[in-house]
């Protein structure tokens, strides 16, 4: 028996009939043609499928596409600027090399994005703990953690939020004292960013 | 990826869903936040042939705190226990327990109620509830009773819940003054299962532990209370503590490719160890 789901993602209304047992992530990929989320591991363990949901970070493989008919979804592809130019996560993943294979550079940019939403600068041994659900077998971890230190820096110090899903609470960050300067932001492939590219998680 | 399909089942209250579990019978599964359902249903484990969704019902959501008691409803999710403000007041033991529960997604979705009736032998909630002493209400839709965790817990994934019963909600202890608590889990790795857990809840009065909780998770096929220890803690100085608890009795770990069962009861006694200190030291601190 098959039921019509409505979900806005990315900011457009998408309607697709599909059976009660499709997962969040085999209806965006399979029916929907949204294919940024990656199947992974099916346990919410790698991260991979996840999304925003209602701004909730969630592994699509782990919710039934009709438990959030009605949602509005975000995926990797809905953090870019709205002219389709890179935001300032994807900017900063692709300036610091933080994809290699990509399989869980979806997954990395919506942790990053969850964790960055309320405008609060993260310290790296944060933005580490933050990422602690999302597995990357290429990179060591390392790159992915520069860039996200370097996003939320350019975004609080062009006054812009990291991520759309940001808006909401940027109000307080953005009055905040100024956290990146250009030298600061310029300092991550040296030897500090090098250093910690070894260690792993 | 390649379920088998199933019928797909709304519920706006919780009982409602007691009705369809009668009507549908065994093939039908309750889903709420779904973290631990589709994970089996993922692998091929579990192929229902409903699953009734009960993650937008209106009821179960509510925390409140009455008479030396908090209670919370079956939907409250293990984010909102990680940062009530008056679910951390009134028993931090369940904050700290929570945030160590997977990870951010796992957490955002899945349910208090839902972890429960999974009963997973090494899940952080089950072991909280047991060191409490705290009472499940369920309900068939039609009539409710009470059970203590104690007896909730039965076996491996296994409950006292009748197929047409649902977790309502939690009642559990607060923290009364002069008590310390403490929750220490090991895994392999951040939010992996533990290989084994303890919490403790001690009352200390002139720097002697005049009563104490403690229970294990992980190293049985449900949480154990360890009443041994608990009896020899008693006119303990915090100095005297460690040195009073043996090699932990009544467990029964299982060795598997995570870890070999000695290692799992040594573990055991580790952090049990851990945790009295720590709880004791709270409770020198809040008396």
């Amino acid at each position: 028996m098959n039921i019509t789901i409505t979900l806005t993602v990315n900011g457009r209304r998408i309607s697709r009939s599909a059976g009660g047992h499709f997962t969040l992530l085999r209806w965006l990929r399979e029916l929907a043609d949204v294919t940024d989320p990656k199947y992974g591991c099916g346990e919410g363990i790698c991260g991979a499928c996840a999304v925003l949901v209602d701004d909730v970070p969630v592994s699509s493989c782990l919710v039934l596409a009709a438990q959030v008919d009605g949602s509005s979804i975000t995926t990797a592809a809905g953090l870019a600027e709205p002219d389709g130019s890179l935001g300032p996560l994807q900017r900063a993943f692709h300036e610091h090399h933080a994809a290699q294979c990509g399989f869980c550079t979806p997954g990395m940019l919506i942790a990053a994005a969850a964790m960055t939403a309320d405008g609060r600068p993260r310290s790296r041994a944060e933005i580490r703990a933050g990422l602690h659900g999302n597995l990357c077998r290429c990179t060591g971890y390392g790159p992915i953690v520069d860039a996200v230190e370097a996003a939320q820096k350019t975004a609080h110090h062009a006054g812009t939020p990291v991520s759309s899903a940001a808006a909401a609470d940027h109000g307080t960050a953005a009055g905040a004292a100024d956290h990146g300067t250009a030298a600061g932001a310029a300092d991550h492939g040296t030897a500090a960013g090098a250093a910690s590219r070894g260690a792993g998680r | 990826m390649f379920t088998r399909p199933f019928r797909f089942e709304r519920v706006d209250r919780l009982a409602d869903a007691c009705e369809l579990l009668r009507q549908h019978g065994e093939g039908a599964k309750v889903i709420a936040g779904g973290q631990s359902l589709l994970p089996l249903v993922n692998l091929g484990l579990v192929q229902p042939g409903v699953v009734i969704d009960i993650s937008r019902a209106s009821d179960g959501r509510d925390i409140t705190e009455a008479d030396g008691y908090l209670t919370a409803g079956a939907l409250v999710t293990h984010a909102r226990l990680a940062t009530d403000p008056l679910a951390g007041r009134a028993q931090p033991l369940l904050g700290a327990a929570t945030r160590l529960i997977g990870n951010a997604r796992v957490r955002g979705r899945g349910t208090l109620g839902g972890s429960l009736a999974h009963s997973d032998p090494a899940a952080e909630l089950p072991l909280v509830m047991v060191a409490l002493g705290a009472g499940y209400e369920l309900s068939n839709g039609r009539e409710t009773r009470g059970v203590k965790a104690e007896d909730f817990h039965l076996t491996f994934l296994t409950t006292a819940l009748e197929s047409d019963e649902l977790v309502m909600s939690v009642r559990l202890p607060t923290l009364g003054p002069g008590w310390g608590w403490s929750f220490q889990e090991f895994s392999r790795r951040d939010g992996d299962f533990a290989l084994a857990a303890a919490a403790v809840l001690i009352r200390t009065a002139g720097g002697v532990v005049v009563e104490g909780r403690v229970a294990v998770g992980g190293v049985s096929d449900r949480p154990v209370r360890l009443a041994d220890v608990e009896t020899v803690l008693s006119g303990a100085t915090a100095s005297q503590i460690a040195g009073r608890v043996g090699p932990i009795q009544g467990i029964r770990p299982v060795s598997d490719t995570a870890a070999s069962a000695e290692y799992r009861a040594h573990l055991c006694g580790v952090l049990v160890r851990r945790a009295l200190a720590e709880a004791s030291q709270r409770s020198a601190e809040a008396a």
